[in-house]
């Protein structure tokens, strides 16, 4: 029993850092119908500044979050502006191709400058945890869950409640009429790009800081799982992807309790098949982004 | 003169007399007409084809072992893209686990020539075969689904399969590996050598191209492109579209698998991450893509041109290739978003040869 008190305690705040991941993921694919192969590039890419932030000036991998997010949001807002702004009305494999073709890049310039070394940031609390009975949680992971908890919500309020959100769920709807309203398009998408890179940046620091990273194998891993969150959750609604993000966080990690071998593996792509079979539309998403086409 | 009386015409007009007089045709008939409908115009292609492989075969007496090994790899992406090309770009369903089929086709015959001992020559139409039924298998509930959601499940169910077979160990050796015998008594086929695999691989790609260019020029063909370009309406005109995607699919799904049984056999030795890479996959796609979808020619180009670039990166610029090679991939989907092929051919034809409208083409 408290095996499974753990394993469940452990996959909630595994969950709340992986819809952390995928929140990005699924804003821009809800919003522009691209899916961005290079999103787990960006994490790592936010991971690596707030690592130098900490190797070079001893920054607390959570003061930093800023600054990664401010730094993020500039790249991701000239690479949609500059780049995938370029093709984003084409077919889908064009941009699935284009945002490859980018991760590519990123990912070995990175390799280039880091090495494919494991890299993690150490912290003081690192080894510490919070016990309630017999279940341990790391205080880190603790903490990055809360933070993953409070950005969603924190975006879910600037989606409803602001002008900026507004403009951005209405480019989304129908970027024709929200062109007629006066709302400039490659603006907002490119706001809206560097919000999901911002978001990246910042799963990626705190995955640095409750675990380790590389150039080669992480960033796949975070755009596979971002995939499956953001189908499991469902699109056009920010909740979807931390109701998403909880049920594989807990599926995998009971899974990886009670089945031998690398089947723990095959978990996510089980869930995601049974979902796009059952339930196209995700937990919590709305029906019209199902099989939408783009004007 | 015959003696089907009155109404009887010369034999030069087979077709329109059996038209006429309101029958089928005789076989005989059949294979007039067809010989008769034969022209310079028609049957370049197929001409050329031919043309090209007794060059290629000639070329075989003349280069190193090494550079057959090279080409063989080339030819093999050729058949991997021309089946990527039949469901991605005729019927438009851009799958993105279409390395399934091939590590399917590579466990089921290294399965069968090392656990059963069958000969290559059983356990590669066996191979085929599998590919067709996993088709029809996944491709029956995952063709309803569109755009990126049919792309994202059939890559899980690439990433699950390969998890199926690195757990199914008894039988497949899991994530050890699984090991074709080649040598002695053991061998239930003797190894073809990098002579033997350059033929072989070259047959591949040639009966691919030929499969490719018979689908496009039937009646399937025209249904697999209404599919691509309008699903309601190619329903309305009365095209079984489920019959015509899976159809597709399990076409696609067979090339590849023969592929990947080939690629068993001269790899003698693979693990699962070997033979289910999602970047197999991912070239695939590129080389449909960069040489242009929806044609026979394009993929060929593309298929040819990348693999030769790639090899060529890998052994000049070492630790930069992966580098230039995403570079070259993000410019060549900006500039050419239609294809190399299709934009020279369509710049041919409006005598107009500009980057710029390929630009504005899809830009917001």
């Amino acid at each position: 029993m408290t095996q499974f008190a753990q394993a469940a305690a452990y996959g909630v705040v595994q969950g709340g850092l992986l819809a952390l991941v995928a929140v990005g993921f699924s804003l821009v694919w809800g919003i522009m119908n691209v899916i961005n192969l290079s999103h787990g590039a960006f994490a790592v890419t936010g991971a690596y500044v707030a690592w130098l932030l900490n190797q070079h000036f001893g920054l607390d991998p959570f003061l930093a979050i800023p600054i990664v997010a401010v730094a993020m949001f500039g790249f991701g807002y000239v690479i949609q502006r500059g780049l995938i702004n370029l093709v984003v009305n084409a077919p889908i494999f064009l941009t699935l191709l284009l945002t490859f073709g980018l991760s590519l890049v990123i990912l070995n310039i990175l390799q280039l400058l880091f090495t494919a070394d494991d890299r993690t940031i150490d912290t003081s609390y690192a080894s510490q945890s919070f016990v309630i009975g017999t279940v341990n949680v790391p205080y880190g992971r603790l903490a990055a869950f809360f933070l993953a908890v409070i950005i969603t919500f924190a975006l879910a309020a600037l989606m409803t409640r602001t002008r900026l959100g507004h403009a951005i769920g209405a480019t989304g709807m129908d970027r024709g009429a929200a062109r007629l309203m006066g709302i400039r398009a490659r603006h907002i998408y490119a706001v809206t790009f560097g919000i999901a890179a911002a978001l990246a940046g910042v799963a990626g620091t705190m995955i640095a800081t409750v675990g380790s990273f590389n150039p080669t194998t992480t960033p796949g891993q975070l755009t596979l799982d971002a995939f499956v969150i953001s189908v499991l959750g469902g699109l056009g609604n920010m909740y979807g992807a931390l109701a998403g993000g909880l049920v594989l966080g807990i599926a995998e990690s009971i899974g990886g309790l009670l089945l031998t071998g690398t089947w723990v593996n095959a978990i996510a792509m089980a869930v995601l098949i049974a979902t796009l079979i059952i339930r196209p539309s995700g937990l919590i998403g709305k029906a019209q982004y199902g099989g939408r086409v783009e004007v | 003169m015959s003696s089907r009386g009155p109404q009887s015409v010369s034999s030069s007009t087979d077709a329109l007399a059996a038209i006429l007089q309101g029958r089928q045709r005789t076989g005989r008939e059949v294979v007039v007409d067809w010989v008769r409908s034969r022209t310079l115009a028609n049957s370049w292609p197929a001409l050329a084809g031919v043309a090209v492989i007794a060059l290629l075969l000639g070329l075989q007496q003349l280069i190193e072992p090494g550079t057959m090994r090279l080409l063989s790899a080339v030819f093999m992406f050729v058949a991997l893209a021309q089946a990527w090309n039949i469901i991605g770009g005729y019927t438009g369903y851009a799958s993105f686990g279409q390395v399934v089929f091939f590590g399917l086709g590579a466990y089921v015959t290294a399965v069968l020539m090392n656990n059963y001992h069958v000969s290559f020559w059983v356990a590669m139409p066996a191979a085929i075969l599998g590919g067709v039924l996993f088709a029809v298998l996944i491709g029956v509930p995952l063709l309803r689904l569109r755009g990126h959601y049919f792309a994202i499940a059939t890559l899980g169910a690439a990433e699950g399969a390969r998890e199926v077979i690195n757990n199914m160990t008894p039988v497949t050796g899991g994530g050890l590996g699984i090991t074709i015998p080649t040598f002695g008594d053991q061998a239930p086929t003797a190894y073809f050598g990098k002579p033997g695999f350059y033929v072989a691989f070259l047959v591949l790609a040639a009966a691919s191209v030929a499969i490719s260019t018979l689908l496009a020029r039937s009646r399937f063909g025209y249904a697999m492109v209404a599919v691509h370009e309008d699903e309601a309406a190619a329903s309305a005109v009365g095209i079984n579209t489920t019959v015509v995607k899976v159809v597709a699919f399990g076409v696609s799904g067979a090339i590849v698998a023969c592929a990947g049984a080939f690629y068993a056999f001269q790899q003698i030795e693979f693990y699962p991450t070997d033979v289910f890479d999602p970047s197999f996959t991912v070239l695939m796609v590129i080389m449909v893509v960069i040489g242009g979808s929806g044609s026979v020619v394009g993929p060929l180009v593309g298929a040819v041109g990348l693999e030769l670039l790639s090899q060529f990166l890998r052994v000049n610029l070492g630790t930069y290739n992966q580098l230039i090679f995403g570079a070259i991939i993000v410019v060549v989907v900006v500039f050419f978003p239609q294809g190399v092929v299709n934009f020279f051919r369509d710049a041919w034809m409006a005598r107009r040869f500009s980057l710029l409208d390929n630009i504005r083409r899809y830009r917001l």
